[in-house]
């Protein structure tokens, strides 16, 4: 069955204004740190092909503006992501504070059919700075409190934790992906087997 | 009104003879009045179908000996037209009976009404009494106010039902309405432009499509363009209102400036001459790029001498109070704007050949002449030219000392941080320098120079970079706003460096580093420094737009090539000229023109666009394009030779490259899978585009050169201008535009409502479908209202001035506070106010039938907890729903808690009762009195004691220095009060006003029940609905100080609550109030000055009521209520609530009420319920008039939890004594009060005493109503809300009741 899956993940980063998600994202796929990126309009995106599960994947990760007058835009690209990356910088906490509204927000306009169990991510980015404001266990303590989100430390700049973080994200995405496909393969399952004229075929269970 | 006189033939076919003198009859035309014969009913479907538009009267001359009758004056009410008729009683009668001669008499009455006829036109508004008429029915017909203007009225064939219906078409600045009338059948329709989806024209026929998906068409056999033109336009101007946060005024567009200096007179309605205008002057303003406040005066057609040429252009001059310019017939081929400050000389040049040719040559401050020949009004033209230049305004530059040392304005960075150019190119650099020079020596430099397409051939291959500055300034017009406002960019500079901790001012630090990264002079302190000063002067002058990301991308490259100074005006030309409204909230200009690039698509690559719509990607990848201008997307040394071509092009050129760039991946495009491919095909090779003009050294860029390189800027552009050039029109963009602008509002509608529904899917009131139907109503009555209001403010501010103000007028209704959160405020566009929630409830719910309590005023005072003024969705549906739910038991304790006082009180009730003694029937009475009681809110509403009841001046006293008690205690000075309006900038801070406020400030600490004079101002009259918006917000920034601070918020509370109560109070009492709120102790004085125990018990309990925990269990308790007393999630103390007892009174009207709701007569089981009700009523009198449950009460209330005052832990023991002295001082009181009592009473005194201590307890009320079968029956049926919303708006379209 593992052929049929679909070997594409879309991953969405989603976080305040300058909190890194942009250079994250480049520390993943290109393995480099500039300080020269500009300002994100609209949205970026990078791809990337990794190894899960020692199956090949393309990771399609899709880096989003920041700034709240963007957001009604998202709705475009949340559509159909298989794992929402939350960044925050260590040293705004208002940055963290806003996480629950983008999670909110992306739960909201990406309506998942299991928001309760939708594969979240938080990084708390730029630990290399040295004026540290949100303590990890205020991170981990928001985290656990919804649902248990995997939480990472991460620093773009000095590339602390990037690639675990994503080989997460991409088990989880895949996961999710997983998931849904159990869900999804019935209703087509149902169609397929109409014409059949056979009421159900065991060997379509995912399980 | 007295007309021009005008012959009649037929001086009495459809009128009917009202008066007679000898020379004149008074006529009203038939099927006007009440008569409903077939006379009539023929003369209205005559006057419809002919559009005859007859006033009901007029007065017409006539003799005895001749054939022909004048008609010399028309009214439209009788009023109007028995003046008139007064004044020809007094001043013409005995005249003409003197005189002997039929025809002397006649031209005497002719030639006295032409003169009265010029001499009150005059000063009138210009409108023909034609026009005048025409509103007037039109008011009359659609119940329109005053204040809704009517533009024009068209006639016109509605066909529905494929039955044609011809009848008249009238368009006003919010509506547009049809009225027909055949035979006795009557057809309205209004439909508001804000609603409407679509515009469409076929030949005669007008389609219109609303947003609740209703379709009309309108044939007319004349003037179908321009009515469609119009509404076009009112539609835009509608939606662009919907767009512009009429708080903040981007530009002050003083109205003067629309006073329009023509003198032609034209038979066109002046507002429509108006509009025409208006639209004129936009068109003209954008071709050649003049300030926002430029209004086009007139054009007159001439000929211009073009020396390159050396020879004459045919085309059009155009005046406007600070411009001269000229556009010639065929497109491009020249054009000139002249400002009318730079004019040195106008000469009229009358020698030699050109004798006959009406010659004038316009000199130059710069001695450049312009020659202009076969003027066709050179005299008008001369004359109006003179005209405007003595009106000039030139502004002085101040040359003021610097504040603030600490910046200098930067120039031009790229003369600081030189780029090493390699020798080819900066010879391919001074090449195209000696070209510019030639072109210069040409057509002449600066702003009057000839623009040819020569010029754009220029542009197109790049400017250099030493005239950049120069011609982006002129070409973009931001010259002109430069110069119009000399030094204000330093004022805007210094006044931003002194605003401390602003949101904007964050974001902007934060991107700075962030714009330009690649280029050596953003890393350095001067780049970054210039940047900052650019974008906060911006954020100030134009808080609408403040800050948006992809302003700091653009600025920076302007700070590259001009000063700093002029990178200000060219970003502010960029956001409010070139790029509307792309920077605001959600970028919606930007979304707009996304919609218009996808129909670009569509029709010019109509191949690709299934395919790119599937994908999905134009609106993934182009949001950038337009916002940077794709800058953020190739090299900025690339884009800037589109930046060049867009300075001159306006928005086009982001059109034309965005097709041209999708054209070239034709193929690739249509081979992708999915949109992430897509993305890369055209990231790709948008990072591929390269400039060769700029090649740096590759040492620099090694990573461009890694990266293929795609195409030329220079071929993307030239292909661009080659294919699409020509297609593209700005006129067509503009179109393109107002179909997507009502679009784009429309999807931010729907992706709204339906985050929304979402969010309140679980409650327990109504379905998907019955929560979308509920926004759409909530929408369109406040839209509905929303224009009304905006258009009485108009008027008010400019009273007699015809002309309208456009979206920006500096005096506008400010925004609703915001009161409810919820994400970026999605939430807050379904607020609803006191007046829509009235409406809803009253249009809606079956309690609308109640008429002698305004149970609506109630519910919603109920339901406001905090004392905002609003309502949120969530908040709204909960009332609503449990009204219209079949809930009976809980219906019925609603109806129980909303006739409690303080809700219902003590004044409504002497109000609603009729002033004479009382019977022991009296409740049997009320009932037959009904015509008695008016339902109408405001009325109620000013029984409690407003802000203007003079004798209410001492209590204000007292609060305000409670206010201000308060805020020292809270370490907040007055200062910061003020600080805060002085914040808001509409803000007339008058004493009053200010006063107001603080005292709702005080009210609201923690009293949300018992907060009357803030819900008063807030409702009591539309008037002053402008204040009251500032009031609120005012009041909520009052209240959050004060919240968060105070710790024996229960005391203070408890005696706020007394001013209400002190309307019941005698005068002697209030004044020994005044005197004692002097004595400055605000905690008990006004406890002093309460005359009865009961009402003070009721409020503290209601009070209590109010913070009651939806969780209690008791069968005391509110039950499902607790949605409506409190957030059902909140607390979960579980402590038991108390609702008070019921006293006679209010029991009375609770009866009346329930009796009014089951809309039936009352049967022998109700009056049954109801003798025993009153006899419970009586038995509980014989209890002690309980002061120890009002301690246990307390008590109780001391100990939990208090959501609604702060949360803060108060000091249990102090906050007890406190409300122990309370009691003592009541006891006391008490005690003093039964001694006086047969004083104090107002009633007939022998019944005070027993009504006043009769009561009874919810628990008796409910089980007694329970037993009534007719009641529970009539409570238990559910109403279906959707198809009362439907109702609602089928009355709206067909006119059958309006909301003004």
């Amino acid at each position: 069955m593992a052929t049929r899956k679909k070997s594409l993940l879309k991953v969405i980063i989603l976080g305040d204004s300058s909190v890194g998600k942009t250079s994250l994202m480049n520390q993943y796929v290109n393995k480099r740190f500039s300080n020269q990126y500009k300002a994100t309009i609209g949205a970026d995106f990078c791809t990337k092909e990794v190894v899960v599960n020692d199956r090949v994947v393309t990771m399609q990760i899709w880096d989003t503006a920041g700034q709240e007058r963007f957001q009604s835009l998202g709705v475009a690209f949340y559509r159909g992501a298989d794992c929402c990356v939350l960044v925050y910088d260590v040293t705004a906490p208002n940055s963290f504070k806003n996480l629950d509204s983008w999670r909110d927000e992306f739960l909201i306009q990406a309506s998942p059919r299991d928001p309760e169990h939708f594969p979240f991510v938080v990084l708390g980015n730029k630990v290399d700075l040295d004026n540290r404001q949100v303590s990890t266990r205020r991170a981990q303590q928001w985290c656990q409190s919804k649902n248990d989100i995997p939480y990472y430390e991460t620093s773009a700049k000095e590339g602390i934790n990037v690639e675990m973080a994503f080989q997460t994200i991409a088990k989880n995405a895949l996961e999710q992906e997983a998931e849904a496909e159990v869900i999804n393969d019935f209703p087509d399952q149902i169609i397929l087997n109409s014409q059949n004229n056979r009421p159900g075929n065991p060997d379509n269970c995912q399980c | 009104m007295w007309i021009e006189p005008k012959e009649l033939l037929l001086p009495s076919t459809f009128w009917i003879a009202e008066m007679y003198s000898r020379y004149f009859v008074l006529q009203k035309r038939r099927g006007h009045g009440e008569s409903r014969g077939f006379g009539s009913m023929l003369v209205g479907t005559y006057d419809s179908v002919w559009n005859t538009k007859p006033a009901p009267y007029r007065i017409v001359h006539r003799t005895p000996s001749s054939e022909v009758s004048y008609e010399i004056a028309i009214g439209i009410t009788q009023d109007e037209i028995a003046q008139d008729w007064e004044w020809l009683q007094a001043n013409l009668f005995n005249v003409l009976n003197e005189m002997e001669n039929e025809d002397e008499v006649t031209n005497f009455t002719i030639c006295k009404i032409k003169s009265l006829y010029t001499q009150n036109n005059q000063d009138e508004t210009g409108e023909t009494a034609d026009f005048k008429v025409m509103t007037s029915q039109f008011r009359k017909t659609f119940k329109m106010p005053e204040e809704e203007r009517l533009v024009n009225s068209y006639s016109a064939t509605y066909v529905k039902n494929k039955i044609p219906r011809q009848g008249q078409l009238y368009i006003s600045l919010n509506h547009v309405c049809f009225y027909s009338y055949m035979l006795g059948h009557e057809i309205k329709r209004i439909i508001r432009f804000a609603e409407l989806e679509d515009i469409s024209r076929n030949a005669n026929t007008i389609y219109l499509k609303t947003t609740n998906n209703m379709t009309y068409n309108f044939t007319l056999i004349f003037n179908a363009g321009e009515a469609h033109l119009l509404i076009e336009q009112l539609n835009k101007m509608a939606i662009q209102q919907l767009i512009q946060d009429p708080e903040s005024p981007v530009v002050d567009h003083d109205p003067s400036n629309f006073a329009r200096l023509g003198t032609k007179t034209s038979k066109k309605p002046v507002l429509l001459r108006d509009l025409t205008a208006r639209q004129k002057s936009e068109e003209f303003r954008i071709y050649f790029r003049l300030p926002q406040t430029e209004i086009i005066d007139g054009k007159i057609k001439a000929n211009i001498w073009t020396p390159y040429s050396k020879r004459f252009n045919a085309g059009y001059i155009y005046l406007s109070p600070n411009f001269f310019c000229f556009r010639s017939d065929v497109k491009d081929l020249v054009s000139v704007v002249i400002p009318m400050k730079t004019i040195k000389s106008v000469e009229k040049k009358d020698d030699g050949q050109q004798r006959f040719d009406n010659q004038i040559v316009i000199i130059t401050s710069e001695n450049v002449p312009f020659m202009f020949a076969q003027i066709v009004a050179r005299e008008v033209l001369i004359s109006k030219i003179t005209d405007l230049l003595s009106r000039i305004h030139v502004p002085v530059s101040r040359e003021r000392a610097k504040y603030d040392i600490s910046w200098s304005k930067q120039t031009a960075l790229m003369n600081t941080f030189k780029t090493q150019f390699s020798a080819e190119i900066i010879r391919n650099q001074e090449e195209k320098m000696v070209r510019w020079e030639a072109h210069f020596r040409d057509f002449g430099r600066g702003i009057g120079m000839f623009r040819t397409t020569d010029v754009i051939n220029l542009i197109v291959e790049g400017i250099p970079d030493q005239l950049r500055q120069e011609i982006w300034l002129i070409f973009s017009g931001a010259i002109h706003d430069k110069e119009m406002n000399p030094g204000l960019y330093e004022d805007l500079v210094e006044k931003a460096a002194c605003i401390k901790d602003c949101f904007a001012h964050d974001e902007i630090d934060r991107d700075l580093p962030r714009s330009l990264p690649e280029h050596p002079a953003f890393q350095s302190t001067d780049g970054i420094g210039a940047l900052r000063r650019v974008l906060q002067a911006y954020a100030l002058r134009n808080p609408q737009v403040g800050y948006c990301q992809a302003m700091n991308i653009v600025s920076s490259v302007f700070l590259l090539f001009c000063d700093e100074e002029n990178a200000f005006w060219m970003l502010a030309s960029l956001c409010e000229n070139l790029l509307p409204d792309y920077y605001k909230d959600k970028v919606v200009g930007a979304q707009i023109d996304q919609g218009v690039l996808n129909e670009l698509v569509e029709t010019h690559l109509a191949d690709l666009h299934e395919h790119l719509e599937q994908l999905g990607v134009i609106k993934m990848i182009s949001i950038s394009w337009f916002l940077t201008i794709f800058m953020s997307v190739i090299s900025y040394e690339s884009s800037l030779h589109i930046l060049d071509c867009f300075f001159y092009e306006g928005a086009k050129i982001i059109f034309m490259v965005a097709l041209q760039i999708i054209e070239w991946n034709r193929d690739k495009l249509l081979k992708c899978q999915d949109d992430g491919e897509a993305m890369l095909v055209l990231q790709n090779y948008l990072e591929g585009i390269y400039n060769p003009d700029y090649q740096v050294p590759p040492s620099t860029d090694k990573r461009k050169m890694e990266r293929s390189q795609t195409q030329t800027v220079q071929t993307l552009i030239h292909e661009a201008y080659t294919k699409f050039g020509e297609e593209l029109t700005q006129q067509r963009i503009e179109e393109l535009r107002n179909k997507h602008r009502r679009l784009t509002m429309r999807q931010f509608d729907v992706d709204n409502e339906k985050t929304i529904v979402k969010a309140y899917l679980q409650n327990p009131y109504f379905d998907r479908n019955e929560l979308h139907m509920l926004l759409t109503i909530i929408r369109e009555e406040k839209h509905a209202l929303k224009s009304m209001q905006q258009q009485q403010k108009t008027q008010c501010s400019l009273s007699e001035t015809p002309q309208l103000l456009m979206h920006q007028s500096p005096t506008k209704v400010p925004n609703e506070p915001i009161p409810c959160g919820g994400g970026n405020g999605r939430h807050e566009a379904y607020c609803v106010n006191y007046e829509v929630f009235h409406t809803l409830f009253t249009e809606l719910t079956p309690w609308r039938k109640c008429v002698s309590v305004d149970i609506g005023e109630k519910l919603f005072r109920l339901t406001d907890k905090k004392g905002t003024g609003y309502l949120d969705f969530g908040q709204l549906i909960n009332a609503l729903g449990l009204v219209c739910s079949g809930k009976s038991m809980e219906k019925l304790k609603l109806l129980f808690v909303l006739h409690l006082p303080p809700l219902l009180s003590k004044a409504e009730i002497e109000r609603s009762r009729r002033p004479r003694p009382r019977t022991k029937d009296d409740a049997e009475e009320a009932f037959e009195a009904e015509d008695f009681f008016d339902d109408d809110a405001s009325e109620s509403m000013e029984a409690l004691p407003s802000p203007s009841d003079h004798q209410f001046d001492a209590d204000d006293y007292a609060l305000i220095s409670a206010t201000q008690h308060l805020h020292n205690l809270a370490g907040i000075s007055g200062n910061t009060f003020m600080d805060l309006s002085r914040n808001t900038p509409n803000l007339s801070l008058n004493s009053n006003t200010s006063s107001l406020a603080q005292r709702n400030s005080t009210f609201y600490v923690d009293l949300p029940t018992g907060a009357f004079p803030g819900t008063t101002t807030a409702t009591r009259s539309d008037a002053g609905r402008d204040d009251d918006g500032q009031e609120i917000g005012l009041r909520q920034q009052g209240r959050y100080e004060s919240i968060d601070t105070f710790s024996d918020i229960s005391d203070l509370g408890a005696a706020r609550m007394t001013p209400p109560l002190g309307a019941t109070a005698g005068a002697a009492s209030a004044t020994a109030a005044a005197a004692a709120a002097a004595a400055a102790d605000k905690m008990l004085l006004n406890v002093e000055t309460i005359s009865n125990f009961s009402q003070i018990s009721d409020l503290v309990a209601a009070t209590r009521l109010d913070r009651a925990d939806s969780n209690a269990t008791d069968s005391r308790s509110l039950g499902s209520l607790g949605y409506l007393l409190d957030q059902p999630d909140e607390g979960a103390s579980g402590s038991r609530q108390t609702i008070p007892h019921l006293r006679k009174e209010n029991f009375q009207l609770l009866w009346r009420s329930i009796i009014e709701i089951m809309g039936c007569v009352q049967d022998e089981e109700m009056r049954m319920a109801y003798d025993n009700l009153l006899e419970l009523g009586n038995s509980n009198i014989k209890k002690e008039p309980s002061l120890e449950s009002f301690t246990q009460l307390n008590l109780g209330g001391s100990g939990d939890e208090q959501p609604d005052s702060n949360g803060n832990p108060t000091t249990p023991a102090a906050e007890h004594s406190s409300t122990t002295r309370l009691f003592v001082a009541l006891e006391e009181e008490l005690r003093e009060a039964s001694g006086k009592a047969t004083n104090s009473s107002r009633d007939s005194s022998s019944s005070t005493n027993t009504s006043e201590a009769w009561h009874i307890s919810i628990n008796q009320f409910i089980a007694t109503v329970l037993t009534v079968n007719s009641i529970v029956e009539g409570f238990q049926t559910p109403i279906q809300i959707t198809e009362q919303i439907e109702q609602l708006q089928k009355k709206r379209r067909k006119c059958l009741s309006t909301n003004y």
